[in-house]
């Protein structure tokens, strides 16, 4: 393709945009793993194991039922303390949003949680909760509840005031107004809340089980490192890292197809 | 005139390089004479005899920094990347699986841990069949030692749960949280004090293997040897003289100024305990030797820390007992 001075700069063909992406994400992905063998084999440390010995270890862990013993354990708090969070951190945060008294009550406490670094808080966890799976499911509720609470309160004062106008001169009830026009209008940055507090939900899982008791993938790390089988102690934080990242991604997918076309409707052309 | 002042810009140059010679071979002397220790653990009662140990070595010329840092794995891989000298820890599966260039040279306790029960639920070993356990972690002395004996009572744990530090687990008996589980020996005064009759030890029998060791890189050794058996010589005379009298660590604690933030009701504990760690032989005479090592390999086989077949294990591989033995042929052996 030749260029003249009057398209000096260059777009390229719009045709070619996924498969440029796809190139480029691969390139991505290869420079890191291979600076990772790469690392292994100098060594940059003898606790450091190369790519591909933790990838051996990942599989060895797949195939004799490890890892997914692990998650099972991983996944009770997570997925409790997401469900909590998202149930009761929607409500409160619309409710935030709507009524003023709600909102001067919850939000310093919520903006002071969120703040708050929960390593330590960890103590007064553990008095409270004990070390079991209340204790768990308590920090992730403490981190993932702020961001999910803060955003639907946020979404609900951001909602549009011509539509909440226009529904008001048709006689809309206020009941109609939020269930009509606030909630809907407000719901893709609810949805990218929810995903955020999933994200914060798993540093907060992974914070419980280092730190409170070892169990699913905090004990593999716990373990493997304690007896010095680094490859295994990778695998295992690689494998939490590629769980977290593919959900949340799918939640962004998800976010993206029911809330967000407009988005969709750009990434598509 | 000119001639003058050149030969005294000569003489102050002369000088200048002098002072900086000096100087400089002044901090090497400093530089071989130190070295910086991390305890994978918060100070305690139970690291004072260290402390008096390092403070005599002070005294001695080496100059010594102690850090405390929150688990061994974090200690080991300190000395591994050189940011410390020295390490306090087992460290067997460090040298076993990775090859670390390290060797331990030192051993300060021995293991001392206790089963404990609320007798409200169980009375002995018997009665902890089918039941949960608490131990510190998995592949640790505590989870071997209760495995071991479930293994010698024909019993088997409904399930192991892990909960790190004996203070913690401490605080969930004297809660209600838990039922059994094994503690060190100052959390066992504790819950013999504070549960007023609720608890009750279980009989253990005597388990011969190194719970601190001290550790370094072998390169450390090599090049800090004088260093290294001041330490040593001051060790092996703080253990001997703790042995003789335990009361010997409040003393020394107070002559040096050590842990002055340690609350009173804390302090009070300090007697009892080395009393009470003096009883049950954890403060080796002679620094453990070969005897506690081939202990080790035992124990720790059976923990799940050293893999393969222990007979074929040599002493060199993990410990080097040159700069111990040297001490020891100065000061005796007991």
């Amino acid at each position: 393709m030749s260029r003249t001075l009057v398209d000096s700069v260059y777009i390229p063909p719009e045709t070619s945009s996924f498969d440029t992406m796809i190139i480029w994400r691969t390139i991505s992905v290869l420079f890191v793993f291979g600076s990772w063998e790469i690392a292994g084999r100098i060594p940059i440390s003898i606790a450091f194991p190369t790519f591909f010995e933790t990838m051996t270890a990942l599989f060895e862990m797949i195939m004799d039922g490890r890892l997914a013993h692990a998650y099972f354990e991983t996944l009770k708090p997570l997925l409790v303390g997401v469900g909590i969070s998202a149930g009761f951190g929607v409500l409160i945060g619309t409710s935030m949003g709507l009524y003023r008294s709600v909102q001067w009550l919850g939000e310093p406490i919520f903006i002071v949680m969120q703040a708050a670094p929960m390593a330590a808080l960890i103590p007064l966890v553990t008095f409270v909760y004990g070390i079991g799976l209340a204790a768990k499911v308590c920090a992730v509720v403490i981190l993932a509840a702020p961001i999910i609470v803060l955003n639907s309160y946020k979404a609900v004062t951001n909602a549009n005031v011509s539509l909440i106008q226009m529904c008001a001169s048709f006689q809309g009830s206020r009941v109609q107004q939020i269930i009509r026009v606030i909630i809907p209008d407000a719901s893709p940055m609810i949805f990218a809340g929810l995903r955020l507090g999933v994200a914060a939900g798993f540093i907060g899982v992974i914070l419980a089980e280092l730190l409170i008791t070892p169990t699913g993938i905090g004990d593999l790390i716990t373990y493997h490192r304690s007896v010095a089988e680094y490859a295994d102690m990778y695998a295992a934080i690689f494998s939490i890292i590629l769980f977290a990242a593919v959900t949340i991604g799918l939640l962004e997918k998800a976010e993206i197809a029911y809330f967000r076309p407009e988005r969709k409707k750009k990434k598509g052309s | 005139m000119f001639i003058r002042s050149k030969m005294t810009l000569l003489c102050a140059s002369a000088a200048l390089a002098l002072g900086v010679a000096m100087s400089s071979g002044a901090s090497k002397a400093a530089e071989m004479g130190s070295m910086h220790i991390a305890f994978g653990d918060i100070p305690g009662a139970d690291m004072l005899g260290f402390m008096i140990a390092a403070k005599r070595a002070e005294s001695r010329g080496v100059k010594l920094k102690i850090s405390f840092l929150q688990s061994e794995d974090l200690a080991s891989q300190a000395i591994v990347s050189g940011q410390a000298d020295i390490g306090v820890g087992t460290p067997y599966a460090l040298i076993q699986k990775v090859k670390a260039p390290i060797r331990m040279f030192y051993q300060l306790s021995k293991l001392a841990f206790f089963p404990i029960v609320n007798t409200e639920k169980y009375k002995g070993w018997k009665d902890l069949d089918g039941q949960p356990m608490y131990t510190h972690a998995r592949g640790s002395g505590t989870e071997a030692i209760m495995n071991l004996m479930a293994m010698k009572n024909n019993i088997k744990y409904s399930a192991m749960s892990y909960v790190p530090g004996s203070a913690v687990r401490a605080g969930a008996m004297l809660q209600g949280r838990i039922d059994a589980t094994i503690v060190d020996a100052e959390r066992r005064t504790l819950l013999m004090r504070e549960g007023k009759g609720k608890f009750a030890l279980l009989p253990l029998p005597k388990i011969d293997a190194s719970d601190e060791a001290l550790y370094a890189n072998t390169e450390f050794m090599e090049k800090n040897e004088e260093a290294i058996n001041i330490l040593l010589e001051e060790l092996v005379l703080t253990w001997r003289e703790i042995n003789k009298n335990p009361g010997y660590v409040s003393k020394a604690r107070a002559e040096y100024n050590l842990l002055p933030d340690m609350p009173a009701s804390d302090a009070e504990g300090i007697d009892p305990y080395y009393a009470e760690a003096v009883e049950t032989k954890i403060f080796d005479d002679n620094g453990g030797g070969e005897k506690a090592i081939l202990g080790d390999f035992e124990f720790y086989d059976f923990a799940g820390t050293i893999k393969g077949d222990t007979s074929k294990l040599t002493v060199e591989e993990f410990w080097n007992l040159a700069p111990l033995n040297k001490a020891l042929d100065k000061l005796g052996r007991m």
